[in-house]
């Protein structure tokens, strides 16, 4: 029985609810093993003067303190631009940016040592917001730019115009598995690493070049990580480098694991944006054109801004048609931690920004922003270029639209919450539907590649390994899947094995929601290369002579455990007996696989290409409640509709499509980064940046698929789901601002930026109501 | 003579523990110690619950089992219990039910968060009266499960899972560890007075006691001003894992008899410091709703299983949930020192930021509140950032005694808006008297602004709070006036 499509548990289920999945502080220690930890700058910005640590030195157990100068290959390593050193040699760029790493028998004297080490450095003015940056004439790399059209012209011609600006806040990835690392060295210099990564072949890469060896001394291991959402595709590279150095320097076993506040103050996050807009359009809502003008908080180093804002400029579309189209974008430098992926991408705001523009054009034209949206959407075999030249085919968001203004009741529900909001003086209600169409494949087309490797064993049980990491979002679990129905095999004849550079070589980072689409797809290459030998064999055991059968290979079967010619399915060998067959007669039954995704293209300069292999596509409704007294806010409920195409796993997706919503609505209302003005992070723990609870979940909250079996770019019609859901978050906080809009009327602007926090909220509130008094506001003033 | 080693069981198995051990937490214990990594640590702080474990307490003849954060439990807290951790659930090979249909209901993805989950919801399946017979529904997993954050799943697959178990099926601690010789063994340990000693890594020395008397723990801690007090070290935990504090000198309450229980008799509630604030949400349930309320996101379960009252009053925060409601009861508190005890009004112990009238032998024992009565309308506020296991930005509490429409009497204490709870005497002495209606109370609120000294810091802006004191009065105008419409229907 096939088993794709099918909601099988995630692989390593028993594993985890046993808590016996190890994680990479949880694998035994050597007998040799050190602890290691750093020293990070006191400062945001400054120079370092000197390093004092005799102190720690001196103290029993404190086997190594390594700085800068100690690093025998290049400090410096970047995925993008090679400009981020792994320890500061004497420029600080941001607060607990690590300067000293510290090896230690154990992790009580490790800390001890960190406490005991004192930096004298000279503090300068740090740039830490957007504004400061733009005024100080601090970037990173040079402005890109998506246009289309004539913008000016629109602008000029337009019936109504708006502009408006509006910030965008960061985001903790808060994976539950703080960036850890473990290294083992080996003979010949050989280093293994195992490393909580999503990108092991860029740990190999910087470990390589920071030792100053070659990639082939160097193994980066990773079995699973507890959460990665981005935060791990560059930033494992810092501690899986300081360990691999104490394990060289020293000889001996070296593991390093951040505490949750350290993970938080020095490692990157979503980026923060400012978007400058201005819009164009009718009296009906039909945009004419709009321009945005996006800034992004980048931090200390590029890391991956500027792809980051490629994506944010290749979805400020989102749904919409918009004929006259310029939107640019500049990553802003700034001391604090280098911002970084964090599921989306940049996606989230570039949508945040247009999804801003649509709500405000429907109050400014006293209409349902969700009449806007429908209005302006992608058309089907019309209006369905995108401002960067793609066709948007197979679009399946007017029928999103459709099905999910109906089965979530919406009209209704749209007058219901009017007369609550003519009705209550304590509450304010609100109602929003957003939708998200999301280009999957990396924009940097190279990356769209992966490889497998698959091997088959005499007792016909299979082995597989792809460039994939396991992350929790059941990548191995769909790949197993594959693999199973690819030999007609039961699933449990089928093991994902730990990803490993060893074994898979030049990989891409598991990231861009890609990760099945490319690694699924090369281990069904190596599927179809074992294939081909065993049909080959297998013709020739089932057809020809005495069978009286024609031999043609392409009829022999996989099936139920079974080899066999179609013609006389009564005449089989089992799965494991054929393989045993295999291996007496010297067929190959094991294959390394291969996918590099066809048709992409994109040309920078020219703003124009195909870059993404199909869309992923979907919508949401939210209805909020928000206490006019206290700003809190309560999202009511939530009616999701997505299309990713035919699952492989529904179980899997499911839980990938619920998760990142609610991820996206942590973005959009509790989530919180709070800095000094110095430059220290704030919200640092849980205590005080707070990701969603399980009761922040929607008391309603209903979650339906499109039946589309269309997407023939995928394998089994399958879509990429991981990161496209956490845009619809944006549905609670468009919700917020239709609330709020009943306050501010056509003639004030909604001054809600995101995070819609309960401060937030009240903020906007008290500065609407201060201005009007005829509505029945409790906070206005008496007449 | 005192015990000069911990007892507790592990998993089923007798554990004793001398030494440096003795001193660390019982999440570094399993990690470290034992090579029992199932136990996850996240943040150190007890507000993730991946590190959650089932704490047994002996509880008259039989062991009452609740989850709690192994990260800010010390091994010194656990004299006399029975510690199960995920490890513990399956046996012999064979998963527990909730383990079961977590792998069944796709309720781990990452699995980070998962042994925490799992041991919580396998705590669940407690029930003081017999077995559990009816499923668990969504509504109490909301509560239940609010002190464990997972970032992967949303929780609802979870919570499918959860309520997928058919009560029948789980066991029971009672019945995967049975508890009769059990409860008699750590009744009979937790009678013993226990004095530990260890050294820490930088050699100092490290002391336990755990007394039996109040008598003689006020004499402990007269010795010396370096004593720390421990009750449910749910504060104390967080601040040593962080390396704000490093303890050396413990005065443990665990073994003290009594003084762990909730009373109500005629319109006083009295609870003794070392109730635990489960307790207390069980005894307050129907008598003080608001209270209750407020209790519920005081702090997810595992922290209400593990924190007292006692050290939540002592602790002195501004932010301290059950401040505001304390003051405007006019709540007692008894003290106990060396030379016997005293009765303290609470507006009268807290001196400052952080700073009580404690003096150095004395603890506190009692806490004495009287109920509202049925003249009295009593309103409790909490704002924090997320609704559930949020430290507040701003809380209140408002009492108003009505003589018809008329208010007799009001009190008002807000907390998180200057350095400790305050009660607002300007505001109180403008309501005395007036009619009770929105415009009094926005004036009131006005009034109540100029009474505070908010400040800014990471859970709100300044102006944030005193826009929130200024509207609280509305806010109860409102919830009141609802009330008793609905009340006239």
């Amino acid at each position: 029985m096939p088993v794709v499509g099918k909601p099988l548990p995630h692989e390593s289920a028993i594993g985890h609810a046993t808590g016996q999945a190890p994680y990479i502080e949880d694998l035994p220690p050597r007998a040799d093993e050190l602890w290691v930890d750093f020293v990070g700058s006191p400062c945001a910005r400054g120079v370092l003067e000197r390093i004092d640590a005799d102190a720690a030195r001196a103290l029993p157990g404190v086997v190594a303190v390594l700085t800068a100068a100690d690093i025998p290959g290049h400090n410096h390593w970047g995925g993008v631009v090679v400009d981020e050193p792994f320890l500061a040699a004497s420029e600080l760029a941001y607060v607990g940016q690590p300067v000293v790493a510290i090896a230690a028998v154990d992790r009580e004297t490790a800390l001890r040592a960190r406490r005991a080490i004192k930096l004298h450095v000279r503090e300068e003015q740090p740039v830490l917001t957007i504004e400061e940056a733009i005024a100080a004439g601090e970037f990173l790399g040079a402005e890109q730019r998506i246009a289309r059209g004539d913008f000016a012209a629109a602008w000029k011609s337009a019936p109504h115009r708006l502009e408006t600006t509006v910030t965008i806040g960061g985001q903790e990835q808060f994976c539950l598995e703080s960036q850890s690392a473990l290294a083992i060295p080996e003979e010949d210099g050989t280093i293994i690493v195992h490393s909580s990564t999503q990108n092991p072949t860029e740990i190999q890469a910087v470990v390589a070049e920071g030792l100053g060896v070659g990639m082939h001394r160097v193994v980066c291991i990773c079995r699973r990580m507890g959460g990665g959402f981005g935060g791990k595709e560059t930033q494992a590279a810092i501690p899986a480098f300081l360990v691999a150095l104490v394990a060289s320097r020293t000889g001996r076993a070296a593991r390093m694991v951040y505490t949750k506040d350290d993970d938080m103050k020095v490692t990157g996050k979503r980026h923060q944006y400012r978007a400058d807009i201005r819009a164009a359009f009718d009296e009906e809502g039909t945009i004419q054109g709009v321009e945005i003008r996006f800034h992004s908080n980048g931090g200390a180093f590029v890391d991956l801004s500027f792809a980051v804002m490629e994506r944010t400029l290749f979805h400020a579309d989102n749904g919409y048609f918009i004929p006259n189209f310029d939107v640019v974008g500049r990553v802003c430098r700034t001391n604090l931690p280098p911002n970084t992926a964090f599921r989306g991408f940049g996606g989230p705001q570039g949508v945040a920004a247009i999804e801003h523009t649509i709500q405000e054009i429907a109050r400014v034209l006293g209409r349902d922003a969700a009449d806007i949206r429908r209005r302006n959407c992608y058309g089907i075999g019309e209006r369905d270029i995108t401002p960067y030249g793609q066709r948007f085919v197979h679009n399946t968001l007017p029928e999103i639209y459709e099905r999910l203004l109906a089965s979530s009741d919406y009209a209704e529900r749209r007058r219901r919450v009017a007369a609550f909001n003519a009705e209550s003086r304590t509450h304010l209600r609100g109602l929003a539907i957003t939708p998200v169409k999301f280009g999957i494949a990396f924009t940097a087309t190279f990356l769209n590649q992966g490889n497998a490797l698959v091997n088959v064993y005499t007792d016909g049980t299979v082995q597989v390994s792809t460039g994939a990491t396991e992350m929790g979002q059941g990548v191995n679990t769909k790949i197993r899947q594959i693999v199973a129905d690819e030999f007609g095999l039961p699933i449990e004849a089928v093991r994902m094995m730990t990803t490993s550079t060893e074994k898979n070589i030049n990989t891409s980072p598991t990231a861009a929601s890609a990760g099945t689409d490319l690694n699924g797809l090369a281990a069904r290459d190596a599927c179809e290369k074992i294939l081909r030998e065993m049909r080959t064999f297998a013709a020739g055991i089932f057809t020809g002579g005495e069978t009286g059968l024609g031999t043609d290979p392409a009829l022999i079967r996989f099936r139920d455990g079974r080899v066999f010619d179609e013609r006389r399915p009564g005449n089989f060998l089992l799965f494991d007996q054929f393989a045993k067959r295999c291996r007496l007669n010297r067929v190959n039954i094991g294959a390394r696989g291969f996918y590099a995704t066809p048709n992409l293209h994109f040309d920078r300069a020219t703003g124009r290409g195909n870059p993404f292999n199909y869309f992923t596509c979907g919508a949401a409704v939210a209805e909020v409640l928000i206490d006019r007294l206290t700003g809190e806010l309560v999202v009511d409920r939530v009616d999701l509709l997505m299309d990713i195409g035919r699952m492989i796993n529904p179980g899997v997706d499911r839980g990938q499509v619920i998760g990142g919503f609610i991820q996206g609505l942590g973005w959009v209302t509790t989530e919180e980064l709070v800095y000094s003005p110095k430059g220290h992070l704030l919200s640092y723990s849980p205590t005080t940046y707070k990701i969603p609870g399980v009761d922040d979940v929607p008391r309603d909250f209903r979650v339906a698929f499109l039946d589309n079996a269309r997407n023939t770019h995928n394998i089994y019609a399958s879509k990429a789901v991981g990161e496209p859901p956490l845009l619809l978050g944006l549905c609670a906080w468009a919700a917020v601002k239709d609330a709020l809009a009943t306050v501010a009327g056509a003639a004030r602007a909604v001054p809600l930026n995101l995070p819609a926090t309960g401060e937030e909220i009240l903020r906007c509130l008290t500065a609407l109501e201060a201005h009007v008094t005829a509505l029945p506001g409790v906070l206005a003033p008496a007449k | 003579m005192a015990r000069a080693e911990l007892r507790f069981y592990l998993n089923g198995e007798p554990v004793h523990v001398a030494g440096d051990e003795a001193f660390l937490t019982l999440s570094e214990y399993l990690r470290q110690r034992r090579g029992m990594t199932g136990t996850k640590i996240v943040c150190s702080e007890g507000d993730c619950g991946a590190c959650s474990v089932i704490l047994g307490r002996p509880a008259g003849g039989t062991i009452r089992y609740e989850s709690i954060n192994s990260c800010i439990h010390f091994l010194h807290q656990l004299d006399a219990t029975h510690v199960v951790t995920v490890e513990g659930l399956s046996r012999n090979g064979a998963l527990h039910p909730v383990q079961q249909a977590m792998v069944a209901c796709h309720g781990s993805q990452c699995g980070f968060c998962t042994p925490g989950f799992v041991t919580t919801m396998a705590s669940l399946f407690e029930q003081d009266e017999g077995r559990r017979t009816q499923r668990l529904t969504e509504e109490e997993l909301r509560d239940a499960l609010s002190g464990n954050l997972c970032r992967c799943t949303g929780y609802v697959q979870i919570v499918e899972a959860a309520c997928s178990i058919d009560p029948a099926s789980a066991p029971r601690m009672g019945e995967l560890y049975p508890d009769k010789a059990m409860a008699a063994q750590l009744a009979e340990w937790s009678r013993d007075e226990v004095r530990v000693e260890g050294r820490d890594v930088e050699g100092n020395e490290l002391l336990a006691y755990l007394p039996r008397t109040w008598e003689a723990a006020a004499a402990f801690k007269a010795e010396s001003p370096e004593t720390l007090v421990v009750a449910g070290a749910t504060d104390l935990g967080v601040q040593r894992n962080k390396g704000r504090i490093a303890p050396r000198r413990i005065l443990g309450l665990a073994n003290i008899d009594g003084d762990d229980e909730v009373r109500i008799e005629d319109g006083v509630l009295t609870i003794g410091a070392r109730a635990t604030w489960t307790a207390v949400e069980r005894a307050i349930r129907t008598i003080l709703p608001d209270y209750h309320r407020i209790l519920l996101r005081f702090g997810g379960p595992q922290i209400r299983s593990a924190g007292t009252v006692g050290g939540n009053l002592v602790n002195a925060s501004p932010i301290a949930d059950s401040l505001p409601f304390h003051f405007v009861t006019e709540t007692e508190l008894e003290l106990v020192g060396t030379g016997g005890t005293r009765r303290v009004p609470i507006a009268d112990f807290y001196l400052g930021y952080r700073k009580t009238a404690l003096r150095p032998d004395e603890l506190l024992r009692r806490i004495v509140a009287r109920l509202p009565r049925g003249n009295e309308v009593l309103r409790l506020y909490k704002v924090s950032k997320r609704k559930n296991l949020d430290i507040s930005t701003f809380t209140a509490a408002i009492l108003v005694r009505l003589d018809g429409a008329r208010i007799a009497e009001a009190r008002v204490a807000l907390g998180g808006v200057g350095p400790v709870v305050l009660r607002l005497p300007r505001t109180e002495a403008f309501l005395h008297g007036r009619e009770i209606d929105e415009e009094t109370m926005r004036e009131a609120g006005r009034l109540a602004r100029g009474e505070i000294t908010p400040i800014t810091d990471v859970r709100g802006r300044a102006e944030y709070r005193a826009r929130l004191a200024e509207n609280i009065f509305v806010k109860f105008y409102h919830d009141v006036a609802a009330e008793h419409a609905h009340a006239a229907v």
